[in-house]
């Protein structure tokens, strides 16, 4: 759910820049790193970005008859960790903003903060929550990347209420008009996303169980994967 | 290739430096955030308009299937501004002022996505991001975004083709089975991603890659009459707009 060009009022754009910016420069300096000490990873990265652009290009059937877009928070911070997210989440919504017209560059830093920052954190959170609960990959991707997404569609419902209060009933009354506005689209695509990411990894734990324990994926002995 | 991305090879601007498109369009983007929206938004959406259909000379058909999905989110945006939910006045009711301020939000994110699509519309992606660097963007960060410009063609060229084979094979017929096909070419595409980077390093470290894959920029200059001229209308932008809200 990304929020339009020039839809947020300037003090709002560069408010929400300013809190995005703290881990978009940590998640950058992890990957300078990264890089630094393994050259070669470089190309892995722009694999992993170009992975999570084209996933979010997908669409998924909607509610509505229409279709929506993953967000792929879910999955990429399972794959690649959310300060490495931040980055590339931020790039992907760079691309998505000059590429297809989707977002903006003022409203990138909010944007960033629900995407890039909140719906990985929340997600990864949730999906590593589960695992030590003794839940399976799948369970676990299918937790994560639906938390990952509903906390992206809270906080930009945050961000919009913020930006937007009612007159009468103020910031409370305008998240729940903007809550139940776009609820209609995004809780059903937070099953879709968490559904697709469950088939995903269990696809992934059986052809690529390489590239996941690579990524420090913890990934279960091929039965299990199977079950 | 991507509808914006093509466009913008074929744009008359191409080879133009992103410096002067920049100061062309990202002043009217700031214009059309920061100046009241009316009347700032009507003429800088106006402006932009104008200058993407005349001296850019992108066709009015593709300035609308890329503007529709941002207008579609605004339009649903918009929507809260109009009702009350709770209040002494009842469960639902008319917003004082609502059809106003929707309208005005509605007019300030038009004309700044025409503005952004002036800049998307002329300038490819790929002559913008080596330049980053001088904006203080890390160069490792950089390199990744470049590398992944290079890549998502191959991929959305890939994810088309998947889709394309498992739609004669009816795996969209249902919802369910549109799941599990989407799954299907969300692990094709990490598979082949993480192939494709795998032999790309293999092929480049025997030609001694050492974390850098510079290329040649386009050597445009930055134009100081057109920089000149985009200062000058944006500033004009302002004076009207401040003249006329007066």
């Amino acid at each position: 759910m990304h929020i339009a060009e020039g839809f947020l009022p300037p003090i709002h754009a560069a408010a929400w820049t300013v809190a995005a910016a703290p881990f978009v420069v940590h998640g950058a300096r992890a990957l300078t790193r990264q890089v630094r000490e393994k050259p070669e990873g470089l190309l892995l990265l722009g694999a992993a970005g170009a992975f999570s652009f084209v996933l979010s290009a997908l669409k998924i059937p909607s509610v509505t008859g229409s279709s929506s877009h993953p967000t792929g928070t879910g999955l990429g911070a399972i794959l690649f960790r959310p300060p490495v997210m931040a980055v590339l989440g931020t790039i992907t919504l760079v691309f998505q903003a000059l590429l297809l017209a989707h977002g903006g560059l003022t409203t990138l830093g909010a944007n960033a903060f629900s995407m890039a920052v909140a719906g990985p954190w929340a997600g990864y959170a949730v999906y590593l929550l589960a695992r030590r609960l003794g839940g399976s990959l799948g369970t676990g991707a299918f937790l994560g990347a639906f938390a990952a997404d509903l906390s992206t569609y809270c906080v930009t419902s945050v961000q919009l209420a913020l930006a937007h209060p009612d007159p009468r009933t103020g910031f409370a009354g305008a998240l729940a008009e903007y809550g139940a506005v776009f609820a209609v689209t995004q809780v059903w695509l937070a099953i879709a996303e968490g559904l697709l990411t469950l088939l995903v990894v269990r696809l992934l734990a059986q052809s690529s169980r390489a590239e996941l324990v690579n990524l420090g994926v913890d990934v279960p002995a091929v039965k299990e994967a199977k079950a | 290739m991507l509808a914006i991305d093509a466009a913008a090879y074929r744009s008359p601007w191409r080879h133009r430096h992103p410096g002067d498109k920049a100061v062309l369009a990202f002043g009217l983007l700031g214009a059309a955030v920061a100046l009241p929206p009316w009347p700032g938004a009507v003429i800088v959406g106006a402006v932009a308009l104008g200058l993407l259909l005349g001296p850019a000379r992108v066709p009015a058909r593709q300035v609308w299937r890329s503007g529709r999905a941002p207008l579609g989110f605004a339009i649903t945006g918009v929507l809260p501004l109009l009702v009350s939910v709770g209040g002494p006045g009842g469960f639902v009711t008319a917003t004082p002022g609502g059809p106003r301020d929707a309208a005005l939000v509605l007019a300030r994110t038009v004309a700044a996505g025409l503005a952004l699509l002036l800049f998307a519309f002329t300038t490819p992606l790929a002559e913008a991001l080596p330049r980053l660097t001088r904006l203080g963007v890390p160069a490792p960060v950089v390199e990744v975004a470049s590398l992944t410009y290079r890549m998502v063609f191959t991929l959305l060229d890939t994810a088309g083709q998947i889709r394309r084979a498992q739609a004669g094979r009816l795996g969209y017929a249902s919802r369910r089975a549109a799941l599990r096909s989407l799954a299907g070419i969300a692990g094709a595409l990490f598979t082949q991603a993480f192939a494709r980077a795998q032999r790309l390093q293999h092929g480049l470290t025997g030609r001694g890659y050492a974390g850098s894959l510079p290329v040649l920029a386009d050597g445009a200059r930055i134009d100081g009459r057109f920089v000149s001229l985009s200062a000058a209308l944006v500033a004009a932008v302002v004076a009207v707009t401040l003249a006329v809200g007066a």
